[in-house]
């Protein structure tokens, strides 16, 4: 009898000390790239409301999916990752539903960003900074005024553009001056639009994703495509570089925060997710990301130097952005061989 | 009596072979089925693969681009390799003829750039030949040219950047051929009445011929693979078929397709080096590699 009794009073006291270490150390885990956050921001969410954040980093969308299978939706409580990827997440049931009513900021998603294809009804994320497709060029260099994608076809631009190696982005390019959609499945057009980009080839003067920016910035090329991160290092770097909205329409991709379906502790998500939704927040991170602004109030606080291209003009209407979505593998097929062809035959 | 004694031997040799061979299985033979097996599947939609059997990935490497690529990295191969030999035959040659001291230092020179990552002293280069570089800067305060030259991202940047890379292999075999060789050779041929050029090329560069077959092997066999040279020197814009391996894995997801590549790649190489020997009739090749 005493033996049961002293058990109980063992398991009691182990009992009441995990709840007491839970209670005191109430943990987030953030499963995201390396440097998503300033740390001021993290440090302010922490000393708000006593939650410790723990970053846990992926280095690419594919990474962190394999790990949330293994994991079975566990383990992380806040996922950021992007757009193409959350889709499949989802579509694995590894996303649980946000409740609303603990983000009491939802409304303040620049709705550009929202009811895009991997989440229709806004149900399982919240946008975290956008990528838009742009072009950037050198107007001391460049003879021309570039307004849309067909003034790269220029022949005064010869050798002397620079392209990311993303195929959709660049595929995408021929297919919107076609006046095509970017997620096309009809390979004939596909393989068209791969024809029109042979045309662009005399131009190509460099295909590289890392530090395209440097290219530009030190004249080794004129005009860029690139990625919205390297937009931001140029303009900062040089702000008499152009940066211009293609008039054929814009490409776009989304990272988006969401909660896996078996998170140890949703509600801090929830709470995170609430507290990059005030203005003040997402306008010290996105400004520190380099990013598209995705919270609509936020957009005036950033600062002037940045607003040209951290936020989208005035006059921009949401049926000229269209992202580039999952679509089949004979599509994607067809993209691959038409830019192996293109690349070959830059030279 | 050597014959009772060898199984002796090899009982107790085993075991500390043993550990080689699980290596060699685990991570050698390991990683090849598995790359064999994935060249029958098919794509998943997004990334990953489907367990149904296919030869799909075979065929699509006939597509005209893609038969290209093959092509291109045979040719930039070839290039380099040529280059690369008589670069380093040179080299090693008169490296070996070198006083003790110099052979040292020479040889810490040769050593001394493997101490930092291959992909850092690639960035030197583009610090070389990039608009405004180091060359351009040079070329134009000599007055040979009036504007910044695109010496960056073009053929002859990759090729310089290949020899760069695969040189001191070369070097190293050739020199330690022309070390072994017995110079009395040549002495004795002189003797005879050879001119000096004579004497070099039937005694001295007959001799170190093997090393200078070791040297083509070496440079030849990862020359058909390094693409990040071609990607860092060359802007991207010679595709050759490390590059599109790379590209089928990390951006478009294809892995069947890139093991399939993977797997033609090998299937030439082994080819061609197969026939390589046949033709130069090396049989110690082995021993030397």
């Amino acid at each position: 009898m005493k033996k049961i009794l002293a058990l109980a009073l063992a398991i009691c006291m182990i009992a009441c000390m995990f709840t007491g270490c839970a209670k005191k150390k109430e943990t987030l885990t953030i499963y995201t790239w390396e440097g998503m956050f300033p740390q001021e921001v993290l440090d302010a969410f922490t000393e708000e409301t006593g939650i410790e954040i723990n970053y846990a980093v992926f280095d690419t969308d594919e990474t962190m999916l394999a790990k949330l299978q293994a994991a079975k939706g566990g383990d992380y409580d806040l996922v950021i990752a992007d757009d193409y990827i959350i889709e499949t997440a989802i579509a694995e049931g590894l996303v649980q539903k946000l409740d609303k009513k603990k983000i009491e900021n939802f409304g303040n998603i620049n709705s550009v960003y929202q009811g895009q294809f991997y989440d229709p009804a806004d149900e399982y994320t919240v946008p975290y900074g956008a990528g838009v497709q742009t072009i950037v060029y050198n107007p001391e260099n460049v003879n021309i005024d570039i307004t849309g994608y067909a003034d790269l076809w220029d022949p005064s631009l010869e050798d002397s553009v620079g392209i990311i190696s993303n195929y959709r982005v660049i595929n995408g390019m021929a297919l919107k001056v076609m006046g095509e959609s970017y997620n096309i499945e009809d390979t004939a057009k596909i393989a068209e639009a791969g024809k029109k980009l042979q045309e662009l080839a005399p131009n190509i003067r460099l295909i590289k994703d890392d530090n395209l920016q440097d290219d530009l910035l030190s004249g080794e090329i004129n005009a860029a495509v690139m990625y919205t991160s390297q937009v931001t290092m140029a303009m900062l770097e040089n702000p008499n570089l152009k940066v211009v909205f293609p008039k054929e329409g814009i490409g776009f991709g989304i990272m988006a925060g969401f909660i896996p379906s078996k998170a140890p502790n949703a509600d801090a998500a929830h709470k995170f997710l609430d507290y990059l939704l005030q203005p003040e927040v997402a306008a010290q991170c996105f400004e520190w990301l380099g990013y598209y602004c995705t919270t609509a109030p936020a957009d005036e606080l950033i600062h002037e130097e940045f607003r040209g291209f951290l936020t989208l003009p005035a006059e921009f209407k949401a049926e000229d952005m269209e992202m580039i979505g999952n679509v089949s593998a004979d599509a994607l097929a067809a993209h691959d061989l038409a830019f192996t062809e293109f690349k070959s035959l830059c030279e | 009596m050597k014959k009772d004694k060898k199984p002796d031997m090899n009982r107790s040799y085993k075991w500390f072979v043993l550990p080689i061979y699980a290596f060699t299985f685990f991570f050698v033979l390991g990683p090849l089925i598995y790359m064999l097996i994935l060249s029958f599947l098919m794509r998943d939609e997004v990334w990953g693969v489907t367990s149904t059997f296919t030869f799909k990935n075979y065929l699509d490497i006939f597509e005209p681009v893609y038969l290209s690529t093959f092509v291109e990295s045979l040719k930039l191969a070839l290039i380099s390799t040529v280059l690369v030999a008589v670069i380093g035959y040179l080299f090693g040659y008169f490296m070996a003829k070198l006083s003790a001291k110099w052979k040292k230092i020479m040889m810490m020179l040769i050593m001394i750039p493997f101490w930092t990552s291959s992909l850092i002293r690639l960035y030197g280069w583009i610090i070389i030949f990039r608009a405004n570089g180091t060359l351009d800067t040079i070329l134009m305060s000599l007055g040979l040219t009036a504007e910044p030259l695109k010496l960056l991202y073009t053929y002859p940047a990759v090729v310089v950047g290949m020899i760069y890379a695969l040189v001191p292999f070369m070097i190293l075999s050739v020199y330690s051929s022309v070390e072994k060789m017995d110079w009395s050779l040549v002495e004795a041929a002189r003797d005879l009445g050879a001119s000096s050029m004579k004497a070099f090329w039937t005694v001295t560069f007959k001799l170190t011929l093997p090393g200078l077959l070791t040297g083509i092997i070496l440079t030849f066999v990862p020359s058909m693979g390094l693409f990040f040279i071609a990607d860092i020197l060359g802007g991207n814009k010679v595709v050759l078929v490390g590059n599109l391996i790379q590209e089928q894995l990390m951006k478009v997801h294809n892995w069947p397709f890139a093991a399939a590549l993977s797997v033609a790649l090998l299937l030439i190489m082994t080819v061609m080096i197969f026939v390589y020997r046949k033709i130069t009739k090396s049989k110690d090749l082995e021993a030397t590699l």
